[in-house]
């Protein structure tokens, strides 16, 4: 071998084992495919009717374990029964519920905490659902922290119809975080499929998954949503149509806006002079002036799953931390409504459907509903 | 943790008291009866007799116990053969590691029980093409004293395949290191490793769930040394990390710094008189 060749290889070779530690994500980037090891050719064909639509925070397949990023606790790897029995759970649920797309949150591909479950590709091989995209929320090497280590854990759309082209959306990065936590935390985004069978006419279809900010104390919040505000309007302006939804992390117009008493922690004081912080992360919803209306602009422009008149009613509820407690020996299952759904076109009569008896499988509630893309055409 | 990223990523200085290469560590070659070399990083090493030498790591012996002994065998046609048998006790330090916030590698909730490493390896030296050749092959068994859980790993390169040797009872290795002196100051160090652990997929109860996986390891250094004199060099150069983990292949080019996403030389000062 020459020497410029062996230099080039020596390059090349150095140059192969330079993968960034942390990913950190552009603007815009191609999110990952998944395909069911075994595709249903009879349902990946749209065969006209009603189209039903799921969102889910499926908390990474670890059901109601105390998990030490949430509230208060304090585990960090689950053991295998946790996770096997969970993800055997929601892929019934799917199954039983049978929509045909689904928004997903939380999605563990390979992480530590998780047994390194590919989740995504468990999904699409044990229910109806064929194809699947996936934007990472928190991917890195390795978080030296709480025996955390590996993660990939993200927002995933899962469809029984092949999905087209998909992007990445990046959202903005907290602002109340050190430089050091910044690197190594999470980077949420907005996942945007076009799901070509469904298009009618000029009209694309587009699927869009959010996982909004829940723990910043800044106006992160108030960035993320204003970001979903502007993806799904540039579709509505384009003429075209989609179902979208999420884990936003707010609370409707008109709910109570102060959790903090219901997820306190053994040891923690708020609300009482001298506590620092005076509330708890996430569980308050005045971070800054207008954070309760945060959502009036997409109940004034789409239709939400569920009607505003019934958003602020238990039934709709979504979620609470897992450590809730209504007393010594009573779970709190949910006391707050933080998953959406919406569509620039009409939800089939009252199919909007908070599905609570799922309060075992996750800390969030999935939520269903039934559009038939080509009404009104 | 960021303290022992650094220490192992910027910078590697050891201080060496010793002469000629007879003292390289990795070799079949033992220090003669009473000679004794120290440093930083480097293993102590003392020369108990012209046929036994002992060497453990100062820094972290009172975290994790270590000490190897090495003996010179008879020699294998042209090769010197050495014999070295490695003990060390991981335990204290994975229980310190094992802790809630920053620097916790392993999940606080568990607990490493008591645990004893033996290695034991052949070492082959010889001078050919104008090379300082040695090879060497070994086994490593994993001793646990009560119930180590599968979670309680540390899924890092260098460090992975280490300690699933606990999990899978027993391992084995294999490496090459040559050293070629290029001109009268600058040497050449390359070295090449293999970890294995044979069935070591067969410890998973299923295919998803896979805290037990990954069952090869290549290490690979190249150094430059630039000698001044007789009593100081530096060393610069890479170090190459590939094999399977719980996630999959992966390879990763040390010393590699995170916040910048980028790879820096690695660095070794040596003193030796």
């Amino acid at each position: 071998m020459s020497t410029r060749p062996s230099f080039i290889f020596l390059i090349l070779f150095i140059c192969s084992g330079c993968d960034s530690f942390v990913v950190e994500f552009p603007d815009s980037s191609e999110p990952l495919k998944f395909t069911a090891s075994s595709v249903d050719k009879d349902s990946k064909t749209y065969q006209e009717g009603d189209l039903k639509i799921l969102t889910w925070n499926m908390r990474f397949g670890i059901g109601r374990l105390p998990f030490f990023g949430d509230s208060c606790g304090d585990k960090v790897i689950a053991d295998e029964t946790t996770v096997a029995s969970t993800m055997q759970a929601i892929a019934e649920t799917l199954n039983v519920i049978d929509a045909d797309i689904v928004l997903l949150q939380e999605v563990d591909l390979e992480s530590k905490r998780t047994g390194y479950w590919n989740q995504i590709q468990y999904l699409l091989d044990n229910t109806y659902l064929n194809y699947g995209v996936y934007a990472s929320t928190w991917q890195s090497d390795f978080i030296p922290t709480d025996g955390i280590g590996r993660v990939n854990t993200g927002n995933a759309i899962l469809s029984k119809f092949e999905i087209g082209p998909a992007e990445r959306i990046q959202l903005r990065l907290r602002t109340d975080q050190s430089d050091l936590v910044q690197y190594f935390y999470l980077r949420r985004n907005i996942l945007k499929a076009e799901i070509p069978e469904l298009a009618s006419g000029q009209k694309k279809f587009f699927a869009i998954n959010i996982h909004a900010t829940a723990f910043a104390t800044d106006d992160t919040k108030q960035q993320h949503v204003d970001k979903y505000v502007e993806v799904l309007g540039k579709i509505d302006s384009d003429g075209d149509v989609f179902i979208s939804g999420g884990d936003l992390n707010a609370v409707p117009p008109g709910a109570v806006i102060d959790y903090c008493m219901n997820d306190i922690c053994d040891r923690e004081d708020f609300h009482v002079d001298g506590a620092e912080p005076f509330h708890k992360e996430g569980s308050y919803f005045q971070n800054f002036q207008d954070e309760p209306d945060i959502l009036v602009p997409l109940y004034d422009r789409y239709q939400p799953a569920i009607e505003i008149e019934a958003i602020n009613q238990p039934e709709n509820y979504t979620h609470a931390p897992v450590t809730s407690m209504l007393n010594d020996s009573t779970i709190r299952k949910y006391d707050r409504k933080i998953d959406y759904l919406f569509t620039n076109m009409e939800w089939e009569g009252s199919s909007g459907f908070t599905h609570q008896a799922c309060w075992e499988i996750s800390d969030h509630m999935p939520i269903s509903a039934s559009v038939r893309p080509t009404a009104g055409d | 943790m960021i303290r022992l990223l650094l220490a192992f990523i910027c910078f590697i200085c050891s201080v060496i008291i010793g002469q000629q290469r007879i003292w390289d560590s990795h070799s079949a070659h033992t220090l003669p009866a009473k000679r004794w070399s120290v440093g930083v990083f480097q293993p102590v090493r003392y020369g108990i007799s012209d046929n036994l030498e002992t060497s453990f790591h100062p820094g972290w012996f009172f975290i994790i116990p270590n000490v190897s002994f090495k003996v010179p065998h008879s020699d294998l046609g042209s090769f010197k053969a050495a014999r070295k048998i490695s003990l060390v006790y991981p335990t204290p330090l994975l229980n310190m590691l094992s802790r809630e916030g920053i620097g916790g590698l392993i999940d606080p909730n568990l607990t490493t029980p008591p645990m004893l490493g033996v290695s034991g390896s052949f070492l082959f030296s010889k001078e050919a093409l104008g090379f300082n050749v040695t090879t060497k092959v070994g086994l490593d068994v994993g001793l646990v004293m009560g119930e180590l859980d599968t979670r309680s790993n540390i899924d890092l390169p260098l460090v992975y395949h280490r300690l699933e040797v606990f999990h899978n009872k027993w391992g084995l290795h294999a490496g090459l290191d040559l050293v070629k002196e290029v001109s009268k100051d600058l040497e050449l160090f390359l070295d090449l490793d293999l970890r294995l652990l044979p069935d070591f997929d067969k410890g998973n109860k299923s295919k998803e769930y896979s805290m037990r996986s990954g069952d090869y390891s290549i290490e690979h250094k190249l150094l430059v040394a630039w000698n001044h004199g007789d009593r100081f060099r530096i060393l610069m150069g890479y170090k190459l990390v590939a094999g399977e983990y719980p996630y999959g292949k992966q390879m990763r080019l040390l010393p590699y710094i995170p916040m910048l996403e980028k790879w820096v030389p690695l660095i070794e000062m040596q003193w030796a008189r």
